[in-house]
């Protein structure tokens, strides 16, 4: 149901950006998905004139992908909000809260991640 | 001379909401700033994967009080595209109406602590009063003030009488009037002028550039309002999107104020063309696939995206809301404007908090 979805990898990504935004694209914004099979979803959203245009970027949980927030400055929030809250590992970006932009120092890890749960019954043989 | 760095907020009298800026100052004068968010973060995206779709509804209004409808008009309009659900007409209309006067309030409110903000009491009470009567008609018509929970998917869970329609025109009438003798004191007043005119200007490439919507955007000259897609009923209504181009606190504020007659021209068009008949149709199955829904809320474009698997449950639904891409305007408006401005500059952003965090 979604119109204009390019499916792109991690090393065409700054490429595809770039040019959206030498063809007037305003960006507005990233979408993260748990796959919940150690795979991650990542749409970059820009619109002209009302129409979407979407890239997908499908990738492993600990792979690394390059900020965008060089070509657009105003990708940083959510960069680092895919960043605090799956786990998706960003090199580069403008400003880099470090972990803190949303979490504190005793949040849990990662906690829009489909993580499994292990619940362990005490006593149990 | 060294530099000073001044944190502002996170609790400040011009921020009904927590937001922090780390100011670094020389003399008088910013040099940089940089946003910090986090305080109110709620991880309702996280919960809306628990809850059935249909209860989601009730969550997403809960991301903001003040654009609590259109949260859930944005929500309602992703599924029902998704399920391939016609709306009746009525409930396109009532849509409209519910939209415009959550708009009329939310912009009253933020006129009212503008001008709060700049010390001008009577002219905060005096809008906030007409703030007060959009709120009545919202707990007369859905049994309550803030959030209404009238959408559904497939239409809205209340209908408007044909009483309470024309009531209805005539207090956003009365409204009109009485905007319009205070009007000439935020465009004209010499204070106000000196508050807002050539303040925290954001031209139109950079805010283009820096992904703004909705009136940040539209008083940067863009001419850009989601409802001209002519989502629910938008497309039978006559309007043009508030368009200024000086890009400073001023023409937020003329945007603003204008966009209140706006919603109120829009409410009185909607009941003159509202059909009779259902407000809504019944719903059957489970949504399946992916889906984006745009609305214009009253602080710019909110976008959701909704993954389906055919269980009652979302895999994922994920909000972007304007606050969001309006943030990072900071970055750019507050270098080399002075501390004396920087409340009034971050005001007419209107920060919405918890609609950023979610």
């Amino acid at each position: 149901m979604i119109e204009n979805v390019t499916d792109i990898t991690k090393d065409q990504l700054l490429g595809e950006v770039q040019k959206m935004k030498y063809d007037g694209y305003r960006f507005v914004t990233a979408t993260c998905i748990d796959n919940g099979d150690e795979t991650l979803d990542v749409y970059y959203h820009f619109d002209k004139d009302y129409e979407l245009k979407n890239f997908k970027l499908k990738l492993q949980r600990n792979e690394e992908i390059s900020s965008i927030s060089k070509i657009y400055l105003c990708s940083v929030l959510v960069e680092n909000e895919m960043s605090e809250l799956f786990g998706v590992k960003v090199s580069g970006m403008a400003i880099d809260y470090g972990g803190h932009m949303l979490l504190a120092d005793d949040s849990p890890d990662n906690p829009m991640a489909r993580n499994q749960i292990v619940i362990e019954q005490k006593g149990a043989k | 001379m060294s530099n000073t760095v001044i944190p502002f907020g996170p609790q400040h009298p011009v921020l009904p909401e927590p937001l922090h800026l780390k100011l670094v100052m020389q003399d008088e004068t910013v040099l940089e700033a940089i946003p910090a968010i986090g305080y109110v973060h709620r991880g309702l995206e996280k919960l809306t994967e628990t809850k059935e779709f249909t209860q989601n509804v009730f969550v997403v209004e809960r991301i903001c009080g003040i654009c609590s409808f259109m949260h859930a008009q944005a929500y309602c309009q992703g599924i029902e595209e998704l399920m391939n659900i016609q709306v009746p007409d009525r409930a396109r209309y009532l849509r409209v109406i519910w939209a415009e006067l959550h708009r009329i309030h939310s912009h009253l409110l933020w006129l009212g602590l503008l001008a709060d903000a700049f010390g001008f009491e009577s002219l905060f009470m005096q809008v906030w009063r007409n703030r007060e009567k959009v709120m009545d008609i919202m707990e007369e018509t859905a049994g309550s003030r803030v959030i209404i929970s009238a959408n559904t998917i497939g239409g809205t869970r209340r209908d408007i009488s044909p009483e309470m329609l024309v009531k209805i025109t005539v207090i956003v009438e009365e409204i009109r009037e009485d905007l319009k003798q205070v009007e000439s004191v935020f465009f004209n007043d010499y204070t106000v002028k000196h508050r807002l005119v050539g303040v925290g200007v954001l031209t139109r490439d950079v805010a283009y550039e820096l992904g703004a919507v909705g009136p940040m955007a539209r008083a940067s000259g863009i001419k850009t309002d989601h409802r001209t897609t002519g989502y629910a009923a938008y497309g039978e209504l006559d309007f043009e999107p508030v368009v200024e181009n000086d890009g400073d606190c001023y023409a937020r504020t003329v945007v603003r104020l204008k966009e209140v007659y706006q919603s109120i021209s829009l409410i009185k068009q909607a009941i003159a063309k509202i059909p009779a008949g259902e407000t809504s149709v019944p719903v059957k199955g489970f949504p399946n696939g992916e889906v984006i829904s745009r609305v214009e809320q009253p602080r710019g474009e909110v976008l959701y995206y909704m993954r389906g698997n055919g269980t009652k449950n979302l895999e994922r639904l994920r909000v972007r809301t304007p606050t969001f891409a309006n943030i990072p305007t900071l970055l750019k408006m507050l270098p080399g404007s002075q501390l004396a401005d920087v409340p009034v500059l971050i005001l007419t952003v209107d920060p919405c908090i918890s609609c950023t965090e979610r």
